[in-house]
């Protein structure tokens, strides 16, 4: 019988998870994504229509796809939605403030208003916005991303360093606590099962191995770095400046430029059109002139 | 007689070195892995009820001064992007807050003399008072006056918030705080890292 193999598809590990490393993402620059998260992590700050915010969230959403990106992956902020919405809401609902100019109406034997709704409303859509722009980021990209980006903007030696050194030892520790959970999982351990005040405890319970591992490992870095002569300068001995080998790896092209020069042009036009002209206010918003012409009406 | 590990030895020299910068990634790298993990096992997102974040920067600044007390800073940044529980504008804006809930402890601790393995009750007093009760005041207050201005607590809200802030990351971080110092800082304490002064 003829046997079909199927071929291997290659993945790259990122801080929240693994991507093909054909994922078309990767045309572009570190620097060009690491934008992205500065434009899409902040943005929504300046926009309070929820129309507009929730389209942006659709459109983090298409880029993760385009991206290549296990969107099942995002399963585990399905909790921390439910209970950030239902957090709001119910501050919302039980602590509306008195100003008699609000819209009440009844539901469920409720009295609810409609302004400090629709405010908790539109804020929880600028938070979902603002969290994804940001997850977007860590789900697409590995440490030595974020390390190119940040030497291709320039950032002192020190910084990178010490950004890059702590991002890595985040990837390391996280493969350090799933070994430990696996090992808890493998001695028949259900995670699931367990109460929140459980899970707790047992969350203390990882910190001990951790620790004793980070000890060593600092003491092996820093003797390891002493011994090839490492600065917090960057300079190497003589004043001279350290090359940088993986600088060389990436290059810059025009469609990086434009895409970092489009996300810059389109934040600051927000911000200005906002801060200077009051744009984006919740109370323009179309679906809060509808529901307030429903109640007048 | 009390042990007084902040004392310097006749002769002995200490410097900022790169062993600080390195202790300094590596304790931003275990805060990023706390800090998410703690928001994604509890998942409260902003509300912040269960941190155990802040035992990390106190004993942080505990052990290794003004180093932890960059460390505080700057993982919550990385941790509430990547658990999701706040976004990087409103992180930024809780800079202040993490900074002093890091470093209430590591300066109370150098200043009152007390031993960072919590072996007499004034230890644990001021851990307890300072490090945590007071850091976490200052913290919650200033978190919640973040989350009001940037819209997502209403006023009317704002002290409750605090209440809840307050007490769920002060039982968090106390009973973390204590494990990581009554049983890691008589390790740490004799390694290079370890700071004495606020710098080294």
């Amino acid at each position: 019988m003829a046997q079909t193999t199927q071929p291997v598809r290659k993945m790259r590990r990122t801080l929240l998870g693994t991507i093909p490393v054909t994922s078309p993402l990767y045309q572009l620059h570190p620097a060009t994504r690491f934008i992205s998260l500065l434009f899409l992590g902040v943005v929504s700050m300046f926009i309070d229509l929820p129309e507009i915010n929730i389209a942006l969230l659709i459109l983090i959403l298409v880029y993760m796809r385009w991206a290549r990106v296990d969107i099942s992956g995002l399963r585990i902020y399905l909790p921390l939605m439910f209970t950030v919405a239902i957090f709001m809401f119910t501050v919302s609902i039980a602590f509306p403030g008195d100003d008699p100019t609000f819209h009440a109406f009844e539901f469920l034997g409720i009295t609810l208003y409609l302004e400090p709704l629709y405010w908790t409303f539109a804020s929880y859509w600028r938070l979902m916005a603002m969290l994804f722009g940001t997850i977007q980021y860590f789900s697409t990209n590995r440490e030595r991303d974020t390390l190119v980006a940040v030497r291709a903007l320039k950032v002192p030696f020190v910084v990178t360093y010490f950004l890059s050194l702590a991002l890595r030892a985040a990837g390391m520790f996280m493969e350090d606590m799933r070994t430990i959970r696996e090992a808890e999982r493998a001695r028949g351990l259900d995670e699931s099962s367990m109460s929140l005040s459980d899970r707790a405890k047992l969350y203390a319970m990882y910190m001990i191995p951790l620790f004793t591992l980070a000890i060593r490992r600092a003491d092996e870095i820093s003797n390891a770095l002493y011994a090839r002569g490492y600065r917090p300068s960057g300079k190497v001995e003589g004043g001279g400046k350290r090359t940088d080998y993986i600088l060389t790896k990436y290059k810059i092209r025009t469609l990086d430029i434009v895409l970092i020069v489009t996300q810059v042009i389109i934040f600051t036009v927000v911000g200005v059109l906002r801060i200077g002209f009051g744009v984006f206010a919740v109370t323009q918003s179309p679906l809060r002139q509808y529901l307030l012409t429903l109640m007048s009406g | 007689m009390e042990e007084n590990v902040w004392a310097l030895e006749e002769g002995e020299v200490r410097r900022p070195g790169i062993v600080h910068i390195v202790m300094l990634a590596l304790f931003t790298g275990i805060g990023i892995v706390v800090g998410t993990f703690g928001s994604l096992a509890i998942p409260i997102g902003f509300v912040s009820a269960f941190w155990p974040g802040q035992a990390i920067q106190a004993v942080g600044s505990i052990w290794y001064g003004m180093w932890g007390g960059i460390a505080a800073f700057v993982f919550p940044l990385i941790s509430n992007a990547m658990s999701g529980s706040a976004p990087l504008p409103v992180s930024l804006a809780y800079i202040p807050a993490n900074f002093v809930q890091g470093m209430a402890a590591g300066w109370s601790f150098r200043q009152f003399k007390c031993h960072p393995a919590l072996k007499t009750g004034k230890d644990w007093l001021v851990f307890t008072l300072i490090g945590i009760l007071a850091a976490n005041a200052f913290g919650a207050a200033w978190g919640t006056t973040v989350l009001r201005l940037f819209g997502l607590i209403t006023p009317d809200a704002h002290s409750v918030a605090w209440a809840g802030w307050f007490l769920g990351n002060s039982v968090a971080s106390w009973v973390l705080g204590a494990l990581l110092l009554k049983f890691i800082s008589p390790l740490v304490i004799r390694t290079k890292a370890f700071c004495k002064g606020y710098w080294a």
